[in-house]
Protein backbone atom coordinates (compact mmCIF):
# COMPACT_ATOMS: atom_id res chain seq x y z
CA UNK A 1 0.00 0.00 0.00
CA UNK A 2 1.47 3.56 -1.22
CA UNK A 3 2.22 6.40 1.65
CA UNK A 4 -0.89 8.40 0.13
CA UNK A 5 -3.02 5.48 -0.01
CA UNK A 6 -2.51 5.50 3.89
CA UNK A 7 -2.79 8.75 4.39
CA UNK A 8 -6.01 8.53 2.66
CA UNK A 9 -7.86 5.60 4.67
CA UNK A 10 -6.41 7.47 8.04
CA UNK A 11 -8.28 10.54 6.84
CA UNK A 12 -11.36 8.93 6.06
CA UNK A 13 -11.17 7.22 9.37
CA UNK A 14 -10.86 10.27 11.22
CA UNK A 15 -13.91 12.27 9.26
CA UNK A 16 -15.98 8.96 10.19
CA UNK A 17 -14.96 9.28 13.67
CA UNK A 18 -16.09 12.72 13.49
CA UNK A 19 -18.98 12.02 11.81
CA UNK A 20 -20.36 9.04 14.21
CA UNK A 21 -18.75 12.00 17.18
CA UNK A 22 -21.11 14.59 15.85
CA UNK A 23 -23.72 12.07 16.08
CA UNK A 24 -23.20 10.56 19.16
CA UNK A 25 -23.62 14.58 20.61
CA UNK A 26 -26.68 15.13 18.58
CA UNK A 27 -28.01 12.04 19.92
CA UNK A 28 -27.61 12.84 23.74
CA UNK A 29 -28.26 16.80 22.99
CA UNK A 30 -31.95 15.40 21.84
CA UNK A 31 -32.62 12.85 24.42
CA UNK A 32 -31.88 15.73 26.99
CA UNK A 33 -34.35 18.20 24.89
CA UNK A 34 -36.73 15.17 24.95
CA UNK A 35 -36.19 15.02 28.60
CA UNK A 36 -36.30 18.94 29.60
CA UNK A 37 -39.58 18.85 27.28
CA UNK A 38 -41.41 16.16 29.14
CA UNK A 39 -40.34 17.25 32.68
CA UNK A 40 -42.26 20.99 31.35
CA UNK A 41 -45.04 19.15 30.54
CA UNK A 42 -45.41 17.31 33.25
CA UNK A 43 -45.38 20.45 35.28
CA UNK A 44 -47.66 21.86 33.35
CA UNK A 45 -50.07 18.80 33.34
CA UNK A 46 -49.29 18.53 36.99
CA UNK A 47 -50.18 22.07 37.47
CA UNK A 48 -53.64 21.60 35.48
CA UNK A 49 -54.87 18.30 37.18
CA UNK A 50 -54.34 20.34 40.21
CA UNK A 51 -56.88 23.18 39.33
CA UNK A 52 -59.06 20.54 38.28
CA UNK A 53 -59.17 18.15 41.05
CA UNK A 54 -59.78 21.40 43.13
CA UNK A 55 -62.67 22.55 40.63
CA UNK A 56 -64.23 19.23 41.58
CA UNK A 57 -63.89 19.81 45.22
CA UNK A 58 -66.57 20.64 47.60
CA UNK A 59 -66.30 21.69 51.61
CA UNK A 60 -66.48 18.87 53.44
CA UNK A 61 -69.53 17.71 54.43
CA UNK A 62 -70.88 15.45 56.96
CA UNK A 63 -69.05 12.27 56.28
CA UNK A 64 -72.30 9.82 56.41
CA UNK A 65 -76.21 10.54 56.55
CA UNK A 66 -77.32 10.25 60.37
CA UNK A 67 -79.28 6.97 61.96
CA UNK A 68 -82.15 8.70 62.08
CA UNK A 69 -83.81 6.64 59.01
CA UNK A 70 -82.18 3.85 59.39
CA UNK A 71 -84.47 0.45 59.70
CA UNK A 72 -87.71 3.07 58.42
CA UNK A 73 -88.78 1.06 55.51
CA UNK A 74 -89.27 3.56 52.23
CA UNK A 75 -91.41 2.26 49.93
CA UNK A 76 -92.16 4.28 46.42
CA UNK A 77 -90.94 7.53 48.06
CA UNK A 78 -93.23 7.19 51.36
CA UNK A 79 -91.55 6.35 54.35
CA UNK A 80 -93.04 4.64 57.06
CA UNK A 81 -95.42 2.20 57.66
CA UNK A 82 -97.35 2.01 54.81
CA UNK A 83 -100.83 1.20 57.01
CA UNK A 84 -99.89 4.51 58.78
CA UNK A 85 -103.34 6.49 59.58
CA UNK A 86 -101.84 9.76 58.78
CA UNK A 87 -99.66 11.01 55.85
CA UNK A 88 -97.97 13.39 56.25
CA UNK A 89 -96.81 15.72 52.55
CA UNK A 90 -94.25 17.77 52.69
CA UNK A 91 -93.92 20.25 49.86
CA UNK A 92 -90.51 21.13 48.88
CA UNK A 93 -87.62 22.79 46.51
CA UNK A 94 -84.51 21.41 47.86
CA UNK A 95 -82.42 24.94 46.95
CA UNK A 96 -85.09 26.06 49.21
CA UNK A 97 -83.09 27.15 52.86
CA UNK A 98 -86.00 27.28 55.11
CA UNK A 99 -86.45 23.35 53.38
CA UNK A 100 -83.08 22.64 54.74
CA UNK A 101 -84.01 24.10 57.96
CA UNK A 102 -87.23 22.32 58.41
CA UNK A 103 -85.21 18.93 57.77
CA UNK A 104 -82.77 19.73 60.48
CA UNK A 105 -85.17 20.91 63.46
CA UNK A 106 -89.15 19.64 62.74
CA UNK A 107 -88.36 16.42 60.49
CA UNK A 108 -86.21 14.50 63.08
CA UNK A 109 -88.47 14.40 65.92
CA UNK A 110 -91.61 13.49 64.00
CA UNK A 111 -89.62 10.68 61.98
CA UNK A 112 -88.12 9.55 65.34
CA UNK A 113 -91.83 9.63 67.55
CA UNK A 114 -94.44 9.29 65.01
CA UNK A 115 -93.08 7.34 61.41
CA UNK A 116 -90.81 5.46 63.69
CA UNK A 117 -93.93 4.16 66.05
CA UNK A 118 -96.37 3.75 63.03
CA UNK A 119 -98.85 6.60 62.87
CA UNK A 120 -96.98 8.91 60.32
CA UNK A 121 -95.94 8.15 57.35
CA UNK A 122 -94.11 10.64 55.15
CA UNK A 123 -94.40 11.53 51.85
CA UNK A 124 -92.66 14.40 50.16
CA UNK A 125 -93.12 16.23 46.43
CA UNK A 126 -90.25 18.17 44.84
CA UNK A 127 -91.21 21.05 43.74
CA UNK A 128 -88.93 22.76 41.62
CA UNK A 129 -89.92 27.05 40.84
CA UNK A 130 -86.18 27.91 42.42
CA UNK A 131 -84.52 27.87 39.27
CA UNK A 132 -81.83 25.23 36.89
CA UNK A 133 -80.71 23.49 40.28
CA UNK A 134 -83.99 22.83 41.38
CA UNK A 135 -84.89 21.26 38.65
CA UNK A 136 -81.62 18.83 38.52
CA UNK A 137 -81.74 18.25 42.00
CA UNK A 138 -85.56 17.47 42.00
CA UNK A 139 -84.76 14.20 38.99
CA UNK A 140 -81.89 12.80 40.58
CA UNK A 141 -84.15 12.84 43.60
CA UNK A 142 -86.44 11.09 41.59
CA UNK A 143 -83.33 8.77 40.77
CA UNK A 144 -82.78 8.11 44.48
CA UNK A 145 -86.47 7.01 45.02
CA UNK A 146 -86.33 4.09 42.45
CA UNK A 147 -83.12 2.92 44.73
CA UNK A 148 -85.93 3.58 47.92
CA UNK A 149 -83.27 5.73 49.29
CA UNK A 150 -85.01 8.99 48.69
CA UNK A 151 -85.04 10.43 52.09
CA UNK A 152 -81.43 9.50 52.88
CA UNK A 153 -80.69 11.57 49.45
CA UNK A 154 -82.66 14.51 51.00
CA UNK A 155 -81.39 14.27 54.00
CA UNK A 156 -77.84 14.16 52.62
CA UNK A 157 -78.66 16.94 49.87
CA UNK A 158 -79.71 19.68 52.81
CA UNK A 159 -76.79 18.90 55.13
CA UNK A 160 -74.62 20.28 51.71
CA UNK A 161 -77.03 22.63 50.30
CA UNK A 162 -75.87 25.61 48.48
CA UNK A 163 -76.29 29.27 47.69
CA UNK A 164 -79.13 29.37 45.51
CA UNK A 165 -78.87 29.20 42.02
CA UNK A 166 -75.41 29.31 41.92
CA UNK A 167 -75.04 26.25 39.76
CA UNK A 168 -73.68 24.33 43.11
CA UNK A 169 -75.77 21.68 41.90
CA UNK A 170 -73.45 19.53 39.15
CA UNK A 171 -72.96 15.58 38.92
CA UNK A 172 -69.90 16.14 41.28
CA UNK A 173 -71.94 17.87 44.02
CA UNK A 174 -74.76 15.11 43.07
CA UNK A 175 -72.33 12.32 43.42
CA UNK A 176 -71.09 13.77 46.80
CA UNK A 177 -74.78 12.99 48.70
CA UNK A 178 -75.56 10.27 46.45
CA UNK A 179 -72.49 8.93 47.73
CA UNK A 180 -73.53 10.21 51.60
CA UNK A 181 -77.22 9.04 51.53
CA UNK A 182 -76.14 5.35 50.13
CA UNK A 183 -77.42 6.28 46.50
CA UNK A 184 -75.85 4.62 43.20
CA UNK A 185 -75.04 8.04 41.80
CA UNK A 186 -74.24 6.97 38.12
CA UNK A 187 -77.97 5.03 38.24
CA UNK A 188 -79.18 7.95 39.82
CA UNK A 189 -78.04 10.94 37.47
CA UNK A 190 -78.87 8.45 34.53
CA UNK A 191 -82.15 8.46 35.58
CA UNK A 192 -82.59 12.36 35.71
CA UNK A 193 -83.76 12.77 32.36
CA UNK A 194 -86.66 9.37 32.16
CA UNK A 195 -89.91 9.25 31.55
CA UNK A 196 -90.18 8.56 35.66
CA UNK A 197 -88.18 12.02 36.78
CA UNK A 198 -90.13 13.64 34.40
CA UNK A 199 -93.51 12.70 35.98
CA UNK A 200 -92.30 12.46 39.73
CA UNK A 201 -91.81 16.48 38.93
CA UNK A 202 -95.34 16.81 36.95
CA UNK A 203 -97.24 14.94 40.01
CA UNK A 204 -95.58 17.66 42.63
CA UNK A 205 -96.74 20.51 40.36
CA UNK A 206 -100.18 19.03 39.61
CA UNK A 207 -100.38 18.45 44.13
CA UNK A 208 -98.64 21.78 44.53
CA UNK A 209 -101.44 23.26 42.32
CA UNK A 210 -104.26 21.53 43.74
CA UNK A 211 -102.80 21.95 47.56
CA UNK A 212 -102.79 25.88 46.54
CA UNK A 213 -99.35 25.64 48.03
CA UNK A 214 -98.17 28.85 48.37
CA UNK A 215 -94.49 28.20 49.34
CA UNK A 216 -92.00 25.96 50.48
CA UNK A 217 -91.79 24.44 52.80
CA UNK A 218 -95.53 23.30 52.95
CA UNK A 219 -96.84 20.46 55.31
CA UNK A 220 -100.50 18.67 54.72
CA UNK A 221 -101.92 16.16 56.39
CA UNK A 222 -104.54 13.46 55.84
CA UNK A 223 -106.30 10.55 57.75
CA UNK A 224 -106.43 6.75 55.81
CA UNK A 225 -108.11 8.16 52.47
CA UNK A 226 -109.75 11.40 53.73
CA UNK A 227 -109.11 15.02 52.04
CA UNK A 228 -105.76 16.66 52.65
CA UNK A 229 -104.99 19.66 54.22
CA UNK A 230 -102.62 22.62 54.68
CA UNK A 231 -100.82 22.17 58.29
CA UNK A 232 -101.89 25.83 59.63
CA UNK A 233 -98.59 25.84 61.94
CA UNK A 234 -95.34 26.88 61.14
CA UNK A 235 -93.31 23.68 58.96
CA UNK A 236 -90.41 25.43 61.52
CA UNK A 237 -92.10 24.64 64.78
CA UNK A 238 -91.54 20.82 65.42
CA UNK A 239 -94.01 21.10 68.86
CA UNK A 240 -96.88 23.07 66.84
CA UNK A 241 -96.44 20.64 63.74
CA UNK A 242 -96.97 17.06 66.72
CA UNK A 243 -99.79 19.22 68.18
CA UNK A 244 -101.37 18.96 65.21
CA UNK A 245 -100.81 15.73 64.15
CA UNK A 246 -101.74 14.78 67.52
CA UNK A 247 -105.33 16.78 66.83
CA UNK A 248 -105.73 15.17 64.11
CA UNK A 249 -105.01 11.66 64.66
CA UNK A 250 -107.30 12.06 67.85
CA UNK A 251 -110.17 13.54 65.23
CA UNK B 1 -43.91 10.79 9.91
CA UNK B 2 -44.54 14.76 9.53
CA UNK B 3 -47.51 13.95 7.51
CA UNK B 4 -49.18 11.16 9.62
CA UNK B 5 -48.86 13.56 12.81
CA UNK B 6 -50.72 16.56 10.77
CA UNK B 7 -53.38 13.41 10.24
CA UNK B 8 -53.67 12.83 13.62
CA UNK B 9 -53.61 16.51 14.89
CA UNK B 10 -56.38 17.52 12.51
CA UNK B 11 -58.71 14.17 13.56
CA UNK B 12 -57.69 15.60 17.29
CA UNK B 13 -58.53 19.22 15.98
CA UNK B 14 -62.12 18.09 14.78
CA UNK B 15 -63.05 16.53 17.94
CA UNK B 16 -62.20 19.00 20.24
CA UNK B 17 -63.83 21.71 18.35
CA UNK B 18 -67.20 19.85 18.24
CA UNK B 19 -67.11 19.58 21.98
CA UNK B 20 -66.03 22.95 22.02
CA UNK B 21 -69.06 23.93 20.32
CA UNK B 22 -71.59 21.62 21.84
CA UNK B 23 -70.54 23.53 25.02
CA UNK B 24 -71.07 26.48 24.24
CA UNK B 25 -73.74 25.96 22.70
CA UNK B 26 -75.71 24.24 25.91
CA UNK B 27 -76.36 21.08 24.18
CA UNK B 28 -75.12 17.54 24.92
CA UNK B 29 -72.84 15.76 22.81
CA UNK B 30 -74.05 12.45 20.44
CA UNK B 31 -72.90 9.68 22.22
CA UNK B 32 -73.96 6.26 20.03
CA UNK B 33 -71.59 3.70 21.69
CA UNK B 34 -70.86 4.54 25.48
CA UNK B 35 -73.75 6.84 26.98
CA UNK B 36 -71.81 9.37 29.38
CA UNK B 37 -70.93 11.99 26.94
CA UNK B 38 -73.76 14.23 29.04
CA UNK B 39 -71.92 13.22 32.70
CA UNK B 40 -68.86 14.16 31.58
CA UNK B 41 -69.62 17.61 29.64
CA UNK B 42 -71.68 18.52 32.52
CA UNK B 43 -69.38 17.74 35.37
CA UNK B 44 -66.95 20.11 37.21
CA UNK B 45 -64.55 18.55 35.43
CA UNK B 46 -64.97 19.73 31.98
CA UNK B 47 -63.54 23.37 32.72
CA UNK B 48 -60.15 24.27 33.91
CA UNK B 49 -60.09 27.86 35.75
CA UNK B 50 -63.60 28.35 33.83
CA UNK B 51 -61.80 27.63 30.73
CA UNK B 52 -63.50 24.42 28.83
CA UNK B 53 -61.01 21.85 28.63
CA UNK B 54 -62.36 21.10 25.11
CA UNK B 55 -61.57 24.53 24.31
CA UNK B 56 -57.81 23.84 25.66
CA UNK B 57 -57.67 20.50 23.51
CA UNK B 58 -58.79 23.11 20.51
CA UNK B 59 -55.73 25.13 21.45
CA UNK B 60 -53.49 22.58 21.83
CA UNK B 61 -53.94 20.52 18.76
CA UNK B 62 -53.80 24.53 17.33
CA UNK B 63 -50.55 24.38 18.45
CA UNK B 64 -49.07 21.10 17.33
CA UNK B 65 -50.16 21.64 14.25
CA UNK B 66 -48.23 25.43 13.91
CA UNK B 67 -45.07 23.55 15.14
CA UNK B 68 -45.64 20.98 12.86
CA UNK B 69 -45.59 23.48 10.17
CA UNK B 70 -42.36 24.10 10.64
CA UNK B 71 -38.92 22.41 10.95
CA UNK B 72 -36.20 22.72 12.89
CA UNK B 73 -34.94 21.46 16.70
CA UNK B 74 -36.68 23.84 18.11
CA UNK B 75 -40.08 23.84 16.32
CA UNK B 76 -39.83 19.64 16.82
CA UNK B 77 -39.07 19.91 20.75
CA UNK B 78 -42.26 21.89 20.57
CA UNK B 79 -44.09 19.69 19.47
CA UNK B 80 -43.17 17.06 21.30
CA UNK B 81 -43.60 19.21 24.31
CA UNK B 82 -47.30 20.41 23.53
CA UNK B 83 -48.36 16.55 22.55
CA UNK B 84 -46.60 15.25 26.14
CA UNK B 85 -48.39 17.32 27.94
CA UNK B 86 -51.53 17.42 26.48
CA UNK B 87 -50.96 13.43 26.93
CA UNK B 88 -50.50 13.92 30.27
CA UNK B 89 -53.59 15.92 31.09
CA UNK B 90 -55.71 13.47 29.14
CA UNK B 91 -54.45 10.61 30.87
CA UNK B 92 -55.67 12.97 34.12
CA UNK B 93 -58.97 13.19 32.56
CA UNK B 94 -59.24 9.99 31.50
CA UNK B 95 -58.93 8.71 34.94
CA UNK B 96 -61.68 10.86 36.09
CA UNK B 97 -64.08 9.54 33.76
CA UNK B 98 -63.66 5.85 34.96
CA UNK B 99 -62.52 6.63 38.19
CA UNK B 100 -64.59 9.57 39.91
CA UNK B 101 -67.39 10.05 37.54
CA UNK B 102 -68.07 6.71 36.50
CA UNK B 103 -69.26 7.48 32.59
CA UNK B 104 -66.82 7.14 29.43
CA UNK B 105 -67.44 9.97 27.05
CA UNK B 106 -66.10 8.43 23.63
CA UNK B 107 -65.34 11.89 22.35
CA UNK B 108 -62.75 12.52 24.90
CA UNK B 109 -60.96 8.85 24.37
CA UNK B 110 -60.96 9.63 20.91
CA UNK B 111 -59.04 12.74 21.79
CA UNK B 112 -57.55 11.07 24.27
CA UNK B 113 -56.13 8.08 21.52
CA UNK B 114 -55.38 11.11 19.15
CA UNK B 115 -53.08 12.78 21.71
CA UNK B 116 -51.20 9.54 22.49
CA UNK B 117 -50.65 8.94 18.78
CA UNK B 118 -49.26 12.31 18.32
CA UNK B 119 -46.78 12.02 21.42
CA UNK B 120 -45.54 9.13 19.79
CA UNK B 121 -45.28 10.43 16.48
CA UNK B 122 -44.14 13.80 17.59
CA UNK B 123 -41.26 12.33 19.94
CA UNK B 124 -40.07 9.92 17.51
CA UNK B 125 -39.58 12.77 14.99
CA UNK B 126 -37.88 14.56 17.38
CA UNK B 127 -35.51 11.92 17.75
CA UNK B 128 -34.64 10.70 14.52
CA UNK B 129 -33.72 14.08 13.04
CA UNK B 130 -30.51 14.55 11.50
CA UNK B 131 -28.09 16.42 12.74
CA UNK B 132 -28.87 20.13 11.02
CA UNK B 133 -32.71 19.61 10.84
CA UNK B 134 -34.10 17.11 8.31
CA UNK B 135 -35.72 14.13 9.37
CA UNK B 136 -34.92 10.70 8.16
CA UNK B 137 -36.87 8.96 6.17
CA UNK B 138 -39.72 6.29 7.45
Amino acid sequence: MSKQAVIERRRAARIESERAERARASRTKRLWRLGAAAAAAAVLAAGAVAVSSNGGAKPAPPATTSSLLAGIPENHGVLGDPKAPLTLTEYVDLQCPICARAAQSTLPALIRDDVRSGKVKLQVRTLSFLGADSVRAARVAAGAERQGRLWAFLEAFYARQGTENSGYVTDGFLRDVSKAAGVDAGQAIGQADSAFASGRLERADADATRMNVQGTPTLTVKRGNGPERVLTTSPLDAAAVQAELDREAAR
Amino acid sequence: MRAAAIGVALAGLGIATYLTVVHYAGGEPVCAVAHGCATVQQSDYASLAGVPVALLGVLGYLGVLAALARDGEAWRTAAAFVSLAGLAFSGWLTYVEVGILDAICIWCVGSAICMALLTVLTVARMLRAEPGGAVSAS
